[in-house]
């Protein structure tokens, strides 16, 4: 067993000229931690994810991924390092058909993406493995749809398996419920237990229902107004007191 | 001494007609998000017609006043009826859009004026030459050097101070907002646009005394207009200050020490800025 | 609503048969109409591989004029030095172009989309001062005359390629390798992430993919292509001209391919047929032929955004399957 956690982040801090975005942000995520990242809106969660993604790089601090530094580093260059991540308003390729969708990043795993030459039909390895991950988040149906015609949170679950098709070591999920209605919240949700218990993946996601939060997390990160408020197991930050002052008084039960 | 003097002149009289005209260019860029192929072909439209208007009225100001208002009249009617209409699309359509009304107003001066050259005369006022280390220079290339920070002066106090200026920067930004608060957004672009225009033909205008006029004046002009809006990065009047000048004096000195390989050094300092700095040196990113 | 084409015996067997006449015809044909039809075929390839950029990758360049032209001029110097085969003398105008798109495409792909094609415009123009001003090379404004033309040589026959039918079967098939080159990228892994590209670039670049790579290969696949088209058409014309590499010939492909569709593999090639005889008419009512194309590029993009080829497709009631 590694004592080294997945994901290490030491002092992360990032400002958009004068306005202090995050402060001096540490926490650990080891792996398998089924981790949730909770806060008001502009706490600075998204941010937060941009910075560990390679979105943009921090104006200080750290991230060790996997023992690796990555801090800076660009998403192209993040991402087969093991660290994806989703987005708030749903990120996928809308024109092409739901399993081609999946088949991109499983081409640039395979080194495939230069090949001019050769017809797209020969790669039925891909495709295999292509058709295995839209099995896994139960999307086989719609293959051969183009993805701009799914419903909304069919093009969520489309994100997800682009997102889990290189078989990643780290997964962040922004917002995976979000627009979403009571089934189909429980649906994502139990989609992503499921996933985080059976496959090698970790799986950090923000969310806003308490409820999902509790139910699912292992560890809880708490971030107000760009700055760690507390990070542990559930139980200890349900009874600490600077996140419930934070709250203003309101308990942290739905 | 004296070549430095003259070639520090001449690129400053230069880069400051480029600073006019690259102003035009960035800033309907940075308030609509088009990138106006057609640029240069207004330039020289404002020459022309500065030209046109003498033939009538002998009178330099005269052209120099009203030349670029016409310009910037035909600005409004393409913003309106041509523009607007594909604001919503993909920007490669608008970009198509840009360069079909290029094709159209190039060839329509060829058309009308013919592809020989043609020559404005700069006013009396100002067609005087000044005497320089022994040599005279001319007076008028003293004038635009004075003129173009004068406009842009001008154009940077309405943008920072006044009260539609920082409307408009707020469309820049944000173009729902500001329409929420009752901005009347399409007007306001419809009015950028000319504005954009105008300066463009009024850097014809002003151009007209000191170079000839042909078919292909427009041509160079976007190019380099180009470059310096990729140097001093997008919405920078600074920037395209800096763009301006450093390109002015590059060519300037440029005849003289490259020769016939003058021409390309816009390309190289291009080339360079692309590599070193692609996201310009001034000014925030689109 | 009569359907326009009959569905069955699919499109394999129509494109056997457009062969087929594409073959045929300048045995049928008058000799003006041999030489109409190969200058079709050379813009033809020129559009395709313009489309590649424009249809495929989302990227309008608006300098490919330049790496036309500079087919033609390798092409050119080549058989001006002695050399005496076509095949290489073809080589040599894609290769040369080719290279020249990587330098160029290595500046361009840094940018965005928008400053892309202000770019290319302005290298296309810079090969153009080139091309222009060095006089000892290029022959300046006059260009290089090709004094005499190579005969073709295959195995067991030699070709004179100043006879218009030898030469207009020479550009068929080297348009149609071109052609089918392009439409293999269309089928091929590449194919498909261009479109990645194109449809979410963010997305691309976080699962791991270079973007602007991607598109440096599409566009030096475009340039070489369009080196290709450009030397086919030094051999027609016997001259290589800087006109070729002037941003007003860089616009003919993109005037094409919209004007024909950019959505269907071969609207490029109408727009290049609707154009030709456009060019045709008009310039025998006026001298102003770009005033008239500017517009109705303005009309096609303001109403006809999909072109010829995207208008009749509209009209057909059924429409195809997804590639599986």
């Amino acid at each position: 067993m590694s004592a080294q956690p997945l994901l290490q982040v030491q002092d992360l801090s990032h400002h958009f000229g004068k306005f202090q975005v995050l402060s001096r942000i540490s926490l650990e995520i080891p792996a398998g931690a089924l981790t949730a990242l909770i806060g008001p809106n502009g706490a600075g969660k998204t941010t937060f994810y941009n910075l560990v993604s390679g979105r943009f790089a921090p104006s200080e601090g750290r991230v060790v991924f996997d023992g690796r530094d990555i801090t800076g580093l660009p998403a192209h260059r993040v991402a087969p390092l093991g660290l994806v991540r989703s987005f708030q308003i749903t990120n996928i390729f809308p024109a092409l058909s739901v399993l081609d969708n999946v088949a991109v990043p499983l081409l640039l795993q395979h080194r495939q993406g230069w090949n001019f030459w050769r017809p797209l039909a020969r790669e039925k390895a891909i495709y295999r493995l292509a058709e295995a991950q839209l099995e896994r988040v139960g999307l086989a149906a719609a293959a051969h749809r183009p993805a701009r015609e799914l419903a909304y949170g069919d093009k969520r679950l489309v994100e997800m398996a682009i997102v889990l098709a290189r078989e990643p070591k780290l997964v962040l999920l922004d917002e995976p419920t979000a627009g979403m209605n009571p089934e189909e919240t429980d649906r994502m949700i139990r989609l992503i237990k499921t996933l985080a218990d059976t496959s090698g993946t970790t799986f950090c996601l923000t969310e806003h229902d308490m409820k999902v939060v509790f139910a699912v997390a292992s560890q809880i990160v708490v971030l107000h107004q760009g700055q760690l408020l507390a990070w542990g197991p559930p139980e200890r930050i349900r009874n600490d007191t600077a996140v419930k002052r934070a709250y203003l008084g309101g308990s942290l039960d739905a | 001494m004296e070549t430095l003097a003259i070639n520090m002149l001449n690129g400053l009289s230069w880069g400051m007609l480029l600073f006019l005209i690259s102003m035009g260019l960035t800033t309907v860029f940075g308030v609509l998000g088009v990138l106006n192929f057609a640029h240069g072909a207004l330039f020289m439209l404002g020459a022309y017609l500065c030209m046109q208007i003498m033939r009538i009225v002998p009178s330099f100001w005269l052209g120099l006043a009203l030349g670029p208002l016409l310009v910037a009249a035909l600005g409004v009617v393409v913003e309106r009826f041509l523009l607007r209409r594909v604001y919503a699309r993909d920007v490669s359509f608008q970009l198509l859009l840009t360069f079909a009304i290029l094709l159209v107003l190039d060839d329509a001066v060829r058309l009308l004026w013919g592809p020989a050259y043609h020559v404005v005369e700069a006013p009396p006022l100002l067609a005087g030459v000044f005497p320089l280390f022994g040599h005279t220079y001319p007076v008028y290339r003293l004038f635009l050097i004075v003129v173009g920070p004068l406009v842009g002066l001008g154009l940077w106090f309405f943008f920072q101070f006044t009260r539609w200026g920082r409307i408009v920067r707020a469309a820049a930004l944000d173009r729902e907002m500001a329409e929420g608060i009752g901005v009347r957004v399409p007007l306001l672009f419809t009015a950028v646009f000319a504005l954009g225009a105008w300066l463009a033909a009024l850097g014809g205008a002003l151009a007209a005394p000191q170079q000839s006029l042909a078919p292909s004046m427009g041509d160079r002009i976007i190019i380099e207009s180009f470059i310096v809006v990729v140097i001093g990065g997008l919405g920078s009047f600074p920037g395209a200050f800096v763009g301006a000048l450093f390109l002015g004096l590059l060519e300037s000195f440029g005849t003289v020490f490259a020769g016939q390989a003058q021409m390309a050094l816009p390309y190289l300092l291009l080339a360079v800025v692309l590599l070193v700095r692609p996201r310009g040196f001034f000014g925030r990113e689109a | 609503m009569p359907a326009t084409f009959p569905r069955r015996g699919g499109p394999l067997l129509w494109a056997c048969l457009g062969l087929a006449a594409l073959i045929l015809c300048p045995f049928l044909l008058p000799t003006y109409w041999t030489m109409v039809l190969t200058e079709i075929l050379i813009m033809s390839l020129f559009a395709l591989s313009f489309n590649l950029l424009f249809g495929a990758a989302g990227l309008l360049s608006f300098g490919q004029g330049g790496f036309f032209g500079l087919g033609a001029f390798a092409a050119a110097l080549y058989l001006q030095a002695g050399g005496g085969s076509v095949w290489l003398a073809l080589f040599l105008g894609s290769a040369a172009a080719a290279l020249a798109a990587l330098a160029v495409g290595y500046l361009c792909v840094r940018r965005d989309e928008i400053f892309f094609a202000m770019l290319t415009l302005g290298f296309g123009m810079m090969l153009y001062t080139i091309a222009h001003n060095w006089r000892a090379v290029t022959g300046g404004s006059d260009g290089l005359p090709l004094f005499s033309l190579p005969p073709l040589r295959l195995p067991g026959a030699a070709f004179s390629l100043y006879s218009p039918v030898s030469l207009y079967l020479f550009t068929l098939a080297a348009s149609l390798l071109g052609a089918l080159l392009l439409w293999q990228v269309g089928r091929s892994p590449f194919g498909l992430i261009l479109t990645a590209v194109r449809e979410n670039k963010e997305r691309f670049a976080f699962v791991g993919g270079r973007v602007q790579r991607v598109r440096l290969l599409a566009f030096v696949i475009a340039g070489g292509l369009a080196g290709l088209a450009g030397t086919l058409f030094c051999f027609f014309n016997s001259l290589a001209t800087p006109d070729y590499l002037h941003w007003t010939f860089s616009a003919k492909p993109a005037l094409m391919t919209i004007l024909g569709g950019s959505g269907v593999f071969l609207g490029p090639a109408v727009g290049a047929a609707v154009f030709f005889l456009l060019e045709q008419l008009i310039t025998q009512v006026t001298e102003s032929w770009m005033i008239v194309l500017g517009a109705i590029l303005i009309v096609v993009v303001l109403f006809f955004p999909k072109g010829i080829t995207g208008l009749l497709a509209a009209r057909r009631p059924r429409t195809r399957s997804p590639r599986p």
